[in-house]
C-alpha cells in the first residue's frame, strides 16, 4: 500500500525532480524552525525566563496562531516527502517514535495555550504550569533529536 | 588568504571535538540537534517580528513590543545555532570549504541575513511603536524572510554538491 503511494505518477515526478523537491525541504525546515521557535518562547514565559514583562496572554495570543500556520505547512511538506519514499518510511521504528513524538507534542501545545489564560490570571503562575511548559519544550527537542537520528541510524531520508 | 582558511579547516577535524563528532555514532545527531535547536529559537523569533512588521496575523502586541520580548531568546536562539554549527563544521570542515553551497551560504547569505537581522531588529523599536507600520518596516520584514529562505536554500542543496 504504502508502494502504491510511492509510485503515483506526480508523487514519481516530484521526488525525481531535483528543485521541487530542494523547495519542499525549504518549506519544511523553515516552517518547523518557525513554529517550534514561537511555541518555545511561549514556553520560556510561562516557566518565567521570557518576557517576564509582557502580560502571558498577550504573548500566547500574538504568537500561537503564527504557530499554528508553521505547523499546518511543515506538516504538509513533510508529508510530501514521506510521499516520495513511503515503503522505506512507514515501517520504520525512529520515525514511529518521532510520529508519536509530534502528537505528544501538539497536545502539550494545545494544553499550553489554553491553560495561558487562565494561568495569567492567577497572582502567580502555579508549578504545575511551569512543568506543562517544561514538558512541552522538551518533547520539541526530543522531536527535533529523532528526526537527526532516522539518518544516522536507518540511513534514510 | 585562502592557504590560512584550509590550514584552519585541518586544524578543525584534527581538534578533539572536530575528531568526536566525526567519528563517534551518536555525536552527530546531538551535533545535529543543537544546531537545530538553536535554529528553531533563533528563526522562529525572527520571523515573529518579521510578520508582525508585515502586519499580518494578530495584533495584540506592537512590533516595537514583540521586539522586546523576544530579544533576549532570539540571541540566545543565536549563540546556540552557532555553537552547534561550529561543531558540525569542525567534524568535516576541509570539505565543507569546498562545497559550492556551503561557500554561497557561509560567505554570503548568512552574513548578509545576519546584518539585515540587526538593522531591522535595530529600527522595529521606532517602525513598530504604533499599531502599523510604515512601507519602508513591511519591505524590511519580507525581505528578512526572503534572506533566510535563500540561508536556508543554500543549506538543503550542500549534500548534493
Amino acid at each position: 500500500m504504502w508502494e502504491a503511494l510511492e509510485q503515483m505518477g506526480w508523487v514519481k515526478t516530484f521526488g525525481s525532480t531535483g528543485w521541487m523537491y530542494a523547495s519542499v525541504s525549504v518549506v519544511h525546515y523553515l516552517t518547523m524552525f518557525w513554529f517550534i521557535g514561537s511555541m518555545a518562547v511561549v514556553d520560556l514565559r510561562v516557566m518565567g525566563v521570557a518576557a517576564r514583562k509582557r502580560n502571558l496572554t498577550e504573548l500566547s495570543a500574538q504568537i500561537y496562531p503564527w504557530a499554528w500556520t508553521g505547523m499546518v505547512l511543515a506538516i504538509i511538506s513533510g508529508f510530501l516527502m514521506f510521499l516520495t519514499d513511503a515503503g522505506d518510511w512507514a515501517p520504520d521504528r525512529v520515525f514511529h517514535v518521532k510520529v508519536g513524538l509530534i502528537v505528544i507534542s501538539i497536545v502539550f501545545a494545545i494544553l499550553v495555550q489554553r491553560g495561558a489564560p487562565k494561568w495569567a490570571a492567577l497572582p502567580e503562575i502555579p508549578n504545575s504550569a511551569k512543568v506543562i511548559a517544561a514538558i512541552a519544550l522538551l518533547l520539541w527537542i526530543a522531536t527535533i533529536l529523532t528526526a537527526s537520528e532516522i539518518p544516522a541510524m536507518e540511513g534514510l531520508g | 588568504m585562502y592557504g590560512l582558511l584550509q590550514a584552519f579547516a585541518k586544524w578543525l577535524e584534527g581538534t578533539p571535538w572536530g575528531t568526536g563528532v566525526r567519528t563517534s555514532l551518536w555525536a552527530y545527531p546531538f551535533t545535529q540537534l543543537i544546531h537545530f535547536t538553536g535554529l528553531s529559537i533563533w528563526l522562529g523569533t525572527n520571523l515573529a517580528l518579521d510578520l508582525r512588521l508585515l502586519g499580518l496575523g494578530k495584533r495584540r502586541e506592537t512590533a516595537a513590543e514583540l521586539r522586546d520580548d523576544l530579544f533576549a531568546w532570539n540571541w540566545i536562539g543565536f549563540c546556540i545555532v552557532v555553537l552547534g554549527g561550529f561543531l558540525l563544521f569542525s567534524s568535516t570542515a576541509t570539505t565543507f570549504l569546498v562545497n559550492v553551497a556551503f561557500r554561497w551560504k557561509l560567505g554570503l547569505f548568512v552574513p548578509l541575513a545576519l546584518l539585515w537581522h540587526i538593522f531591522v531588529q535595530w529600527k522595529a523599536r521606532e517602525w513598530g511603536a504604533t499599531q502599523d507600520a510604515p512601507a519602508i518596516a513591511k519591505f524590511s520584514g519580507l525581505a528578512e524572510i526572503l534572506l533566510w529562505v535563500c540561508v536556508i536554500t543554500a543549506a538543503v542543496e550542500i549534500p548534493y554538491h
